[in-house]
């Protein structure tokens, strides 16, 4: 059986009186005039406020209800005189410090364990000072601690997270656009033709449901359609561009940012983009596209070369880039870039170029526009060293908890 | 892109020069190709250019590089005589087929590796640029077997009797549609017209059923045949042209000699035409493209090199490039010939320097503080496709099916559909983990796909976090306590209520409330749906819709809300 005693404090306020039920005697008054004249102020006015007494109205605290009596005072003076309280209120007393437990109960207790060997260091022991006559078990401490799994984001994610905030510091605008898309923001605008073999069924995914979109603007779709019957010479057919698909490519958003886009502008997206392809090592049921353009009358290739070398080198870390030719019906010139890492070989990012004027002026741009869209998941790869794509999109819990990223 | 073989003893003695594989590696570049794969002499070189034809062969290649070599430099010169040959088109085909471009080209000394080539040259064409046939079928016959003048014609489903390529027997051109095997593949390009296209010579001697198979006797090209007839068919003329001056550009740098071809249409025309194209470059406009100062001389060097010549005139060049090229529609076109030829790795990359203000998208903002609370609270995240199956997404969670966004060619009905939610996803990946330490926590934050006829593509995204708890024993209580500390942390008042919902034990399972809406639901899964995915231990989740909880948080901040106790 614990034994309590009346603190200094507590003691202060059984021959005073509670601060908040001094604050009570002198109501209404302001907040400020309070202040001067009630000691402890900010204790008085918690209490009574939680015990629900007094309300304040601009800058007045009015009296709501007077209690009839306050069991904090009589515990104060049954605990005085020795008498035992209820737990709940030794509790409350013991958590506003006006009581604490009598040292001799404690010391009593403490001094049983003295010569003795002990686990644990407990409160008691530190307060009554007996630490200092028991010996404390040793344990193994070179075992390895036991496994925990605190939260943690994906690597991936982190990966993302880590070149987003590269992006951003570098000026870039981040987009993003719908999932299912119209063929028109994924092909059309993008100046590849209908008949185009990256169109067909076998390379694409369409829709069963819904099927169709609503085309943008006649001014935009009838300036694609020129584009298109005069260089391609074919019979563009509005209806195929309307048709809706599972996104195939990131460039989708660039297509939809370029009409809006500010000069100079610089702006990328983080996109998931489905193509009909077979899962392996390298190849995903889905994939991210980190996509970027820029717009500026001074851009060069070079510069299209410098910013693809800033995402091998900065973002994915490789130390040796190399640029070949390519070719997408939306760019001219077209560049792919490949890195080296020193375990898995060259590894393919992903292809660039600046937009064809083919395309660009349609959209209202008649400047320079420098645009890539790389492979996020090579690039995450290639950084945090791993070998099958496969784990990006990770099912594996094991390798989450324990991957080191 | 066009993957070919080729040999590279073959694309030694086509350049004329000893190289190795290993400097192939480099150089291919030049002609747009990559190396892919060696074994032994056989090269696989994956031609990056889906738009240049004329490098799907190694003659083609060849003739490129030889520019990068400086063993033949500027604009290749093709000579063409006349043969006084006629291919006569008759009326009948406008409304089946009705282009046809044909040339003769002769001495050819063909040899096993030649023979490979042409073939391969043109498969590749008819399959890519001719778009399986469709638009451009080419037929190459031995000459010297055909009489003059030659007609392109039609004929009824059982008009004629000839034996097919490779066959033994006589068929009519029903037969061949119907027991050929390229009569099977190709007969949807012609079936359902009432007459079929024929070549056929002033002997009556069958040449081919354009554009779907050769006759045995003219239509076989071996090492013994020295003159060939070469023809395209297809719709538009100056697609089938270039077809033509391609393979003909090949046959003639094996040495072969090019002979014209009168084409008989109301008007007559002689095809292969090989005179030159133009295109004007503004030299300034190229120098600031590729961002480089070149010259003048470096310019037409450059040119020579990618096989273009180029004469000065003004700010500008006049570019002449080769009959057999498509690919040009303007200058950049030609700019980039210029930078190939200079060498892509040869240029100093520079980033551009251009001041802009960098700005994230609030939503995604929105998602890394909900990421960051959730991982707080102790959840490992993941990441899952957005592509399931009707299945997943209602047959095993135990409720009723909706509308949702299907694929229509889907490669396997597992990635059939866009998922509405996502806890069908994280049930996914506990049945994955069944073996992995226990208590499993893990989360994720996904975009789900819904319908919406209202948006211009009857769809909308909803981003979501799912989180869900899984031991040998859990409880309501736990999973409801981490989701109020989430909302709490977020500043949000909700207010939970009691409802049912199939895929959570009855009872067990609240609608989250907050801004008097909807906006996600907590529960214990139903024993019903963990036996449906094979789950053994007990299960809750979580679910919120991200975006209507941004829009609350967003409108908090406005001042409505009041200030936290």
């Amino acid at each position: 059986m614990k034994k309590y005693i009346l603190t200094e404090e507590g003691r202060r306020y059984l021959e005073n009186g509670l601060p908040e039920k001094k604050l009570l005697g002198i109501l209404p008054a302001s907040i400020e005039d309070a202040k001067k004249k009630i000691d402890n102020f900010s204790i008085a006015l918690q209490w009574a406020k939680k015990n629900n007494w007094i309300e304040i109205k601009e800058g007045i605290i009015i009296l709501k209800k007077m209690p009839e009596k306050i069991p904090e005072e009589e515990a104060l003076e049954k605990i005085n005189k020795g008498k035992n309280v209820d737990d709940d209120i030794i509790l409350l007393l013991l958590s506003r410090h006006l009581i604490e437990e009598e040292r001799e109960t404690m010391q009593k207790r403490a001094e049983k364990l003295a010569g003795k060997e002990v686990t644990f260091l407990t409160e008691e022991l530190i307060k009554t000072g007996q630490w200092k006559n028991v010996k404390f078990r040793e344990y193994n401490v070179e075992v390895t601690g036991k496994k925990i799994y605190p939260g943690k984001s994906h690597p991936y994610q982190k990966f993302i997270s880590e070149m987003k905030k590269k992006l951003l510091s570098m000026g870039f605008v981040e987009c993003m656009g719908p999932i299912i898309d119209m063929e028109f923001w994924n092909f059309d605008a993008l100046f590849q033709p209908q008949n185009h073999p990256a169109r067909d069924w076998t390379s694409t995914y369409s829709m069963k449901y819904p099927v169709y979109g609503s085309l943008p603007d006649r001014k935009i779709v009838n300036a694609v359609r020129k584009s298109h019957e005069t260089y391609w010479k074919y019979k563009w057919d509005e209806k195929k561009a309307a048709r809706l698909m599972p996104r195939a490519q990131g460039t989708a958003i660039s297509a939809r940012m370029l009409p809006r886009a500010d000069v100079p502008g610089k702006y990328f997206a983080i996109s998931r983009c489905f193509r009909p392809d077979v899962l392996d090592a390298t190849h995903l049921i889905e994939f991210n596209q980190i996509e970027g353009i820029i717009l500026d009358e001074t851009l060069t290739f070079r510069n299209l070369l410098g910013m693809l070398e800033m995402f091998a080198k900065e973002i994915a870390h490789a130390e040796k880039v190399k640029f070949y030719p390519d070719y997408f019906p939306f760019t001219e010139p077209s560049v792919q870039m490949s890195a080296k890492h020193p375990t898995m070989g060259w590894i393919e990012f992903g292809g660039a170029g600046i937009f064809r004027e083919e395309l660009t002026k349609p959209l209202g741009i008649d400047i320079p526009v420098i645009a890539w869209g790389l492979g996020l998941d090579r690039l995450a790869m290639f950084a945090l060293g791993v070998k099958d794509i496969r784990y990006l999109f990770s099912n594996d819990l094991k390798w989450l908890r324990e991957v080191v990223a | 892109m066009p993957k070919i073989n080729v040999s590279l003893k073959d694309l030694q003695s086509l350049l004329g020069k000893k190289i190795t594989a290993k400097q192939l590696e480099d150089n291919l570049l030049y002609a747009k190709c990559e190396l892919d794969e060696i074994d032994g002499d056989i090269l696989t070189i994956d031609v990056k250019d889906s738009n240049r034809p004329d490098l799907w062969s190694c003659e083609g290649i060849a003739r490129q590089l030889k520019g990068y070599y400086g063993l033949e430099r500027g604009l290749p010169k093709f000579l063409v005589s006349d043969s006084k040959t006629a291919v006569i088109v008759d009326k009948k085909v406008n409304n089946v087929r009705p282009k046809i471009a044909a040339a003769i080209v002769k001495g050819l000394n063909f040899t096993e590796e030649s023979i490979i080539q042409m073939i391969q040259l043109q498969e590749k064409i008819c399959q890519t640029y001719g778009r399986n046939r469709k638009l451009a079928a080419i037929g190459v016959y031995d000459m010297d077997k055909i009489s003059p003048p030659i007609r392109y014609t039609t004929v009824k489903p059982e008009g004629i009797k000839f034996i097919p390529l490779d066959f033994k027997e006589e068929l009519t051109p029903k037969e061949i549609l119907e027991k050929h095997p390229k009569g099977k593949e190709y007969r949807h390009l012609i079936d359902k017209h009432s007459e079929y296209p024929l070549l056929i010579d002033s002997n009556n001697g069958v040449l081919s059923m354009p554009p779907i198979i050769n006759s045995d006797f003219t239509g076989k090209v071996t090492e013994k045949t020295k003159n060939v007839f070469v023809e395209v068919t297809g719709y538009d003329i100056e697609r089938i042209k270039t077809a033509l001056n391609i393979m003909v550009a090949a046959l003639a740098d094996r040495g072969g000699k090019v002979f014209s071809v009168e084409v008989l249409y109301d008007k007559e025309i002689i095809t292969p035409d090989f005179s030159e194209r133009n295109i004007g470059v503004d030299t300034d406009y190229c120098r600031k493209i590729i961002g480089i100062d070149f010259s003048d001389s470096d310019l037409s060097e450059l040119l020579k090199k990618a096989r273009l010549n180029g004469t000065k005139k003004g700010k500008k060049i006049i570019i002449k490039y080769p009959a057999y090229r498509s690919d040009i529609m303007h200058q950049r076109d030609i700019i980039e010939d210029i930078a190939i030829a200079y060498g892509y790795n040869n240029m100093k990359p520079e980033q551009p320097r251009i001041a802009t203000i960098g700005d994230s998208l609030l939503e995604e903002d929105f998602s890394d503080k909900v990421r960051e609370i959730i991982i707080g609270l102790g959840f490992q995240e993941i990441m899952t496709y957005t592509l399931t199956s009707r299945e997943n997404l209602f047959k095993k969670m135990n409720i009723r099916e909706e509308k949702i966004a299907e694929i229509e060619n889907y490669i396997s009905i597992n990635w059939s559909v866009l998922r509405s939610w996502l806890l069908p996803s994280c049930l996914e990946f506990l049945t994955n983990n069944m073996h992995i330490e226990y208590p499993q926590k893990v989360f994720e934050i996904g975009d789900c796909v819904a319908i919406n006829e209202k948006k211009e593509t009857k769809t909308e995204d909803n981003r979501k976090m799912c989180c869900t708890i899984t031991d040998s024993k859990i409880s309501y209580d736990e999973i409801s306590s981490v989701m109020n500390a989430f909302m709490k942390i977020l500043g949000i008042n909700y207010k939970l209520k009691k409802s049912s919902h199939g895929s959570f034990l009855p009872g067990r399972c609240a609608d989250i409330i907050a801004d008097k809406k909807l906006v996600g639901m907590v529960g214990e899964i139903h024993p019903s749906v963990l036996n449906n995915w094979d789950l053994e231990k007990p299960a809750a989740a979580f679910e919120v819709d991200i975006q209507k909880i941004f829009q609350i948080v967003s409108s908090n901040k406005k001042g409505s809300a009041p200030p936290p106790a």
